[in-house]
């Protein structure tokens, strides 16, 4: 497995080079410093500028310094933000991110795959063409929809009727950095307790599910009705093997790996984070980070997080074929 | 009988009773003295500042939070309209010489700085006048990007050369002196300028020249910016407190010097209930809570559920706010006490022309013929009423509303404003494209994004009506700035906000020293327009003075650089319990002037 492992690291290295390659090509297409100096800058300034970030080097003398910093996990500073280095940024902004992804993803893979076990199992009947409607109906709808109303249904109108009392905020993350925190690479991160979670958390993550049902619901439903024509289905029918047993053991377990797939897949939008969520909700996460570099035209965020976010889909990816692995004996890792 | 969904809903309804029963995690974290703080609770639109280091500071949000942190010599009367500045920490306004180009200045005694560790046993020490050298040296320290230098240049004497030397020498020394910085006594000192410069006194009151303390610069490096030490109404207690794109919490700072609420008002003041705090003991309020918003919607949400002090009120929202055919409130907003404010901007927004371009610019009479048939042509009304809900200021000339050399009503007869489609075909024709025949397709700049591109469709809608067609190149903005500041943009759209409200600001744009890549966007040359540009930098404000800056704002219309000019109206809905809030955007040093009243809250309480 191990030499699996590395074999398809040293594959990837080229295309994890070529992503860095075109990001920093991309982003010299433009020149950035005239909008970041402002309206009264001079040409002096604006030279003695780009001299002092490199921007004068040759662009394969960026590109290397790039990398050679990137391996140290240096990304340099942030332009915007003086004094604060990349790094400290993106750890910073994964763990906002991830209160909301990981609680999304786990609610929603459990419900998904249970509703789409129970239409599959009902197949053409009226529970499933409730269901698949319902799925359909909830994948029609606008991502920025469920926001706008979720705000307003979820927090907004009730603070209206019940004041501050109400447990749900319209946005924010408020003052969870004061109550608890972690210490990682010696960078305090804060984590939020349980109640504090709800307050801020359980909103965006709960429309983050309703978005999601839809779609995961539609491809488990997909992947189990392939299984419920298999011939150990009927087998074990034919045995008296209860429904829940013939639906959680033997279904579930050999539908596995399209639905490591699934998770796997989405593994790495859990570090990114969801860009409308955390810009509607203000959590200062991945995704709102991101953008706002992009806004500010901040190159050393832009470069540093793209770089992190490309190594995380390619391990993503490597983790999974090596998942199929464990998870079916027939994958072998050759 | 009770479904079973039903049942899960009210389950689900008792478990977030009961989480909301349960004490908040704020006040379990020992603030119960908490609740008797004075809290505002504002928000700033954008994900907010992005530095509170004052000398690094350009934009409006930096402005608003560095000026509650640090102090400048001289600040804005909070009350007064037109704007009018008052000592802040000087004791008196400075003396100026009578050829006008010294300034003896005084600080008041006994203010200090902040107390924070970098100080000797962590007490703020007094601010004495090598303060205001070393903070206003900073501008001229290539660390600092010269971001604020644009402030001081070619104004103090030997400050320039001071910059260039020290750049030389590879390693920056602030006790190297400078010329016009003349150092009296701890309290006492001179500024030394190269010519008068009436608006430097503006420029005082800006929030990049505050006095920032040299220990904490030194001690902190870098992170200055994220613990800033200053001796401004409000303080950052912990770095945590500003979590870099959601919130700012600043709480009173307790060494804060002696200053009251004003007494002098406009009238109407008292009647809007701005005098009642008069000789009040400032800061008024304990906390200053901001949120920062990238989305306008959730900002909107959060005032109507009464959890903002104020908002400014969305383009989306505005007829939510306000009855389209009147502009009044709507009566479900009064009838909560909610008040309306509505606060011009200094704004210039215009499209220019790049005089060295060789289609548009030059100054011959069919070259001006052109240019002054393309601003007949545009209609900033229907500009204003498809993308401004009819609320923006429409203007002629450079000068916006408020500052001397504003037209009255707005208008000039001497302005080339649409539209008026006969008069433009006949300046076409003058510049020898009768009916707009064979005049090239002119490239038209602006940024990308929001409604840029329907306004840019709607320019060339107005154009074609006389057979000037463009060729819109939609543009981010810092692509629009370097063609500008190249001069490859022959036609851009642009805005430039006053940096301070005097119209020397507006004039400056085309004044020929100017010239792109510095503010002169139009690349503008006129000799007898720089030489009375020159003049009135040293002048006094007075009539004589004011005479000059219509004259010069004549000469630009005469030779129209620009099609224009607009300014936007910043709508304000403020909450009945939020106090002595009389809004501005020209200046930010407010807060400490506002007071709540909780016991008008929701609820009843600041929490």
């Amino acid at each position: 497995m191990w030499s699996f492992i590395l074999r398809r690291l040293l594959y990837n290295i080229p295309v994890y080079l070529g992503i860095i390659l075109l990001v920093m090509v991309l982003l010299r297409v433009r020149n950035p410093v005239y909008a970041y100096l402002g309206k009264n800058a001079d040409a002096k300034q604006i030279e003695e500028f780009e001299k002092s970030f490199g921007l004068k080097d040759p662009f394969i003398v960026q590109y290397g310094r790039f990398l050679w910093n990137g391996i140290q996990l240096d990304f340099g500073e942030s332009w915007k933000y003086k004094g604060t280095t990349v790094r400290e940024k993106l750890l910073g902004a994964i763990p906002p991110s991830l209160s909301i992804t990981v609680p999304a993803l786990v609610l929603t893979s459990l419900l998904s795959i249970t509703v789409g076990l129970l239409s599959a199992f009902n197949r053409g009947r009226l529970l499933d063409r409730l269901l698949v409607i319902a799925a359909v109906l909830g994948m029609s709808i606008s991502f920025l929809v469920y926001i706008i109303f979720g705000q307003f249904f979820g927090a907004a109108l009730p603070r209206n009727v019940f004041g501050e009392d109400w447990p749900l905020a319209i946005v924010g993350y408020g003052d969870w950095y004061r109550l608890s925190s972690v210490d990682i690479f010696g960078l305090t991160i804060p984590v939020p307790d349980a109640m504090t979670w709800v307050k801020f958390c359980l909103l965006p993550v709960l429309i983050s599910v309703v978005v999601a049902m839809g779609y995961d619901t539609r491809f488990y439903r997909a992947v189990m009705v392939e299984e419920c024509n298999r011939d150990y289905i009927i087998t074990a029918r034919a045995k008296g093997a209860t429904k829940s047993k013939i639906m959680f053991v033997h279904m579930l377990k050999n539908a596995m790996i399209p639905i490591i797939t699934r998770i796997m897949t989405t593994l790495p939008f859990l570090i990114t984070g969801s860009i409308l969520l955390e810009m509607y909700f203000n959590i200062p996460g991945m995704g709102r980070t991101l953008i706002t570099a992009i806004t500010d035209m901040d190159y050393p965020m832009i470069q540093g997080f793209t770089a992190v976010i490309a190594l995380l889909y390619i391990l993503s990816i490597i983790l999974t074929d090596v998942l199929y692995a464990l998870v079916d004996p027939r994958v072998r890792l050759s | 009988m009770i479904s079973v969904s039903m049942r899960r809903t009210m389950t689900f309804a008792a478990v977030l009773s009961a989480l909301a029963a349960a004490p908040s995690p704020a006040s379990a974290g020992g603030e119960s003295g908490a609740a008797a703080d004075k809290v505002l609770r504002l928000p700033m639109t954008t994900d907010g500042p992005k530095s509170l280091d004052p000398i690094v500071g350009s934009t409006t949000y930096e402005n608003r939070c560095c000026s509650q942190i640090f102090d400048t010599l001289v600040q804005y009367k909070y009350l007064k309209r037109p704007f009018e500045l008052e000592p802040s920490l000087l004791a008196e306004m400075p003396q100026i010489s009578e050829d006008g180009k010294v300034w003896h200045c005084t600080l008041k005694k006994g203010v200090r700085f902040q107390d924070d560790p970098c100080f000797p046993d962590g007490k703020g020490r007094e601010i004495v006048a090598s303060d205001v050298f070393y903070s206003w040296k900073r501008a001229a320290d290539p660390k600092y990007q010269f971001k604020s230098y644009w402030l001081l240049e070619d104004t103090i004497v030997g400050l320039d050369e001071f910059k260039e030397a020290q750049q030389q020498s590879g390693s920056f020394n602030y006790d190297a002196p400078v010329e016009g910085f003349r150092l009296i006594n701890d309290h006492e000192f001179e500024l030394v300028f190269k010519r008068p410069v009436q608006q430097f006194m503006w420029k005082l009151a800006m929030f990049q020249l505050s006095i920032v303390p040299r220990e904490a610069v030194e001690k902190y490096g870098d992170r200055f910016n994220r613990h800033p030490v200053g001796s401004g109404p409000f303080m950052l207690e912990n770095e945590s407190d500003w979590q870099i794109g959601t919130s700012l919490v600043l709480k009173r700072n307790p060494n804060y010097r002696d200053e009251f609420y004003p007494s002098e008002a406009m009238p109407g003041d008292a009647e809007a209930g701005f005098t009642k705090a008069a000789g009040q003991k400032l800061p008024i309020v304990d906390r200053i809570e901001i949120t920062f918003f990238v989305e306008s919607q959730p900002m909107w949400l959060k005032f109507e559920a009464g959890e903002l002090d104020y908002t400014t009120v969305p383009e989306t929202a505005y007829e939510e706010a306000f009855s389209r055919r009147s502009g009044n409130l709507k009566r479900t907003y009064e009838q909560r006490g909610i008040t309306a404010h509505k606060v011009p901007l200094i704004d210039f927004i215009f499209r220019g022309f790049n005089m060295e371009d060789p289609l548009l610019g030059g100054y011959t009479k069919e070259k001006r013929a052109l240019r002054k048939a393309i601003c007949l042509a545009l209609d900033w009304d229907e500009l204003n009423e498809a993308y401004y809900n009819g609320t923006a200021l429409i203007y002629d000339g450079m000068i916006p509303h408020g500052l001397d050399g504003h037209p009255e009503d707005g208008h000039l007869s001497n302005a080339w404003r649409g539209p008026d489609l006969e008069r433009a075909r006949q300046f076409l024709a003058e510049a020898g494209y009768p009916d707009g025949k064979d005049l090239p397709i002119i490239d038209y700049y602006t940024s990308s994004g929001g409604t840029s591109e329907r306004m840019a469709a709607l320019t060339a809608r107005q154009l074609a009506k006389v057979n000037i067609r463009i060729n819109p190149r939609l543009v981010d903005f810092s692509t629009l700035m370097e063609a500008v500041d190249n001069k490859k943009a022959p036609f851009f759209s642009f805005a430039w906000g006053s940096d301070y409200p005097d119209a020397e600001n507006n004039l400056a744009l085309f004044y020929g020293p100017n010239e792109a890549p510095k503010p002169n966007h139009f690349n503008y040359k006129n000799a007898e327009y720089d030489r009375l540009y020159e003049k009135i930098r040293t002048m006094p404000p007075g009539p004589e003075r004011t005479a000059i800056y219509i004259q010069m704002r004549d000469m630009v219309l005469e030779d129209c650089p620009y099609a224009g000019s607009m300014a936007r109206i910043r709508h304000f809905l403020v909450n009945p319990w939020l106090l002595n809030f009389k809004p501005t955007e020209t200046f930010y040093t407010w807060m400490k002037y506002l007071d709540v009243d909780d016991s008008k809250r929701p609820g009843g309480s600041s929490r």
